[in-house]
């Protein structure tokens, strides 16, 4: 991620203990580096009584505790950081690349179907739509840390479902309106699930809890369905470090 | 060290902490406590640091057993709570001595109550927090037969005539019932609500029994939104006040997913987000508009009553040689064996 100046902004109180920044310019792209430019930017600043930011698509949510700190003060924080986007040259990080299995359709995409009829093409066709995108990771949203991503090259946005399920397996891939995530975790969702990965994308035993950050490449492949066991239970790695784990073990500097 | 302090009755009750902070970077609700104040103010009763862990019980009964002698606090919901057979005081330190139970029934109006255990407890973290994340699968939830430990152990405390209790801190306790007043602030899309945003004010919700941690689901006239389309998941601050259907109004609490897609129209303050943490199911809740100024003020002065409280602490357990820490010394590892 690189920018040259900060996309202009709006700021919205949200509470006591928050601050909602919206990035309005007409380029998405700009937006997206602009908000996690300034999460980024504050997670470093050293403020004292900023907890964290929470970064999307063009929005960005600041959360600090008002005992310590005055939505202000953080305000005047966020318009220093903003500017300071402009100057600071952003050290470009290497996006890493994951390859996801994913098994559509059936009892792992109940809601296939239901999309190819709302989009008025084949399921066939969706597949290959899905597919055939590379997806960069937009953000970590909920649940756990799911990969929001802008969705594939549909006809039209996808509705979210009327009645949201009590329980979407992990490893649900998924689409709603514009936007295309994986469930790292078991969890209530309205998204409309076309498929599923049998990798297990979420180890709260290793930190960062799962292994890609924004800006990271994501392309999915279709399997078939009795392969789903092959992979199940493997941990979504990057592709590089897969290899590189190889030449470590093989030096001996690993154990 | 002190010796296992055995968990005869669980109840539905969880050890935690005032949450997890980092967790939204990474896309983990913050969680923790969900009545922050009263779980500050057990910690210091028993002269613990705010952010240790400590025991959130959720309406049903709970009882344990110290098997070396120990100093706790209970806050929280109004309940009843008795030390080896006495009767004792919430918001107040208690001595428990070695074989004593401690029992804690009949919550009844409030949900939550929280006990804190001096020296406080051992637990594992996931990003600096021992606060349970449902969704992630992380957390220690009690059960009958598991045992807590304590870090140390403290000499029992009690007044020599006629048992009387020891500690008269005096904070002021929150007060609970079934009809609550809530405080917001306008939120981030108020706009797109239009006039029907002030029906939230003018209105009386019930409180949902499909309402936990997550979020409070309440019953009731619903402002509507004014414009539609699908909105990008963007941030959403605990407190959000989100109509996602025609049946109920969402008040997100602190394990709320931390991206969503719908337009919120109101905060719930820092200080109101405690009074909610103790609404039943049934209970009527009303909101009340102010001013992220005000909102700040109040949870400020609600800070510094803890802050004195604090003071009172350090001041009589220094005097009594407990609890402070520059006088305090943990057992000989021959005592707790």
């Amino acid at each position: 991620m690189s920018l040259l100046a900060a996309a202009p902004t709006e700021i919205y109180e949200s509470g006591d203990s928050a601050l909602r920044v919206v990035a309005i310019s007409e380029a998405s792209e700009h937006n997206w580096l602009t908000v996690h430019g300034l999460a980024d930017w504050l997670e470093n600043c050293g403020a004292e009584g900023l907890c964290g930011a929470v970064p999307t698509y063009d929005s960005v949510l600041v959360e600090f505790d008002p005992i310590l700190v005055s939505a202000r003060q953080v305000r005047a924080f966020v318009t220093l950081g903003l500017l300071e986007l402009g100057h600071a040259g952003e050290s470009a990080r290497a996006p890493r690349e994951f390859d996801v299995p994913v098994v559509y359709g059936g009892e792992y995409g109940p809601d296939l179907e239901r999309v190819a009829e709302h989009q008025g093409i084949s399921v066939g066709e969706v597949i290959r739509l899905h597919t055939a995108k590379t997806y960069t990771v937009r953000c970590l949203g909920a649940p756990a840390g799911s990969p929001m991503m802008d969705g594939p090259a549909f006809p039209k946005p996808v509705p979210r479902l009327k009645d949201p399920r009590l329980s979407v397996p992990a490893g649900a891939v998924a689409v709603a309106g514009r936007q295309a995530v994986i469930a790292p975790a078991v969890a209530p969702g309205g998204w409309c699930v076309i498929g599923q990965t049998p990798m297990s994308v979420l180890n709260i035993r290793r930190e960062p809890l799962v292994p890609y950050k924004p800006g990271d490449i994501l392309r999915f492949r279709q399997i078939r369905t009795e392969d789903f066991g092959q992979y199940a239970g493997l941990e979504l790695e990057p592709l590089d470090v897969a290899s590189e784990d190889v030449d470590f073990v093989e030096s001996g500097a690993r154990p | 060290m002190s010796g296992p302090i055995l968990i005869l009755q669980a109840g539905n009750s969880v050890v935690t902490d005032l949450g997890r902070t980092r967790g939204p970077r990474f896309g983990l609700p913050v969680n923790g406590a969900s009545d922050q104040y009263s779980a500050r103010a057990a910690n210091i009763l028993a002269g613990n640091p705010d952010h240790h862990p400590l025991v959130e019980i959720t309406a049903l009964d709970f009882r344990m057993k110290a098997t070396t002698d120990i100093l706790i606090a209970v806050t929280g919901a109004p309940l009843t709570l008795t030390v080896g057979g006495r009767p004792c005081s919430q918001w107040e330190p208690v001595s428990v001595r070695a074989g004593e139970s401690v029992t804690i029934r009949g919550i009844h109006s409030g949900l939550r109550a929280y006990l804190a255990i001096h020296g406080s407890i051992e637990a594992e973290t996931l990003l600096g927090s021992c606060a349970p994340d449902t969704v992630v699968g992380f957390g220690l939830q009690l059960k009958e037969g598991i045992s807590l430990r304590a870090r140390r152990s403290v000499g029992p405390v009690r007044q020599p005539y006629f048992d009387l209790p020891l500690f008269r801190l005096g904070l002021e306790r929150p007060s609970m019932g079934s009809e609550l007043l809530v405080d917001v602030t306008d939120g981030p899309d108020v706009a797109e609500f239009g006039e029907s945003g002030e029906l939230l004010f003018t209105s009386e919700y019930a409180v949902s029994d499909r309402s936990n941690h997550i979020g409070l689901r309440l019953g009731g006239e619903l402002p509507e939104r004014t414009s539609s389309g699908e909105v990008l998941s963007r941030g959403v601050p605990v407190g959000a006040v989100e109509v996602p259907s025609r049946e109920e109004l969402l008040v997100l609490h602190r394990g709320r997913g931390v991206t969503a897609g719908y337009p919120v129209l109101a905060v719930v303050t820092s200080t109101g987000l405690d009074v909610l943490a103790q609404a039943r199911p049934g209970d009527k809740v009303r909101f009340r508009k102010t001013t992220v100024a005000e909102a700040t003020a109040a949870h400020r002065r609600s800070r510094a009553q803890l802050e004195t409280l604090r003071e009172s602490v350090n001041t009589v357990f220094g005097l009594l040689g407990i609890g402070c820490r520059p006088q305090w010394q943990d057992l000989p590892v021959a005592a707790c064996s």
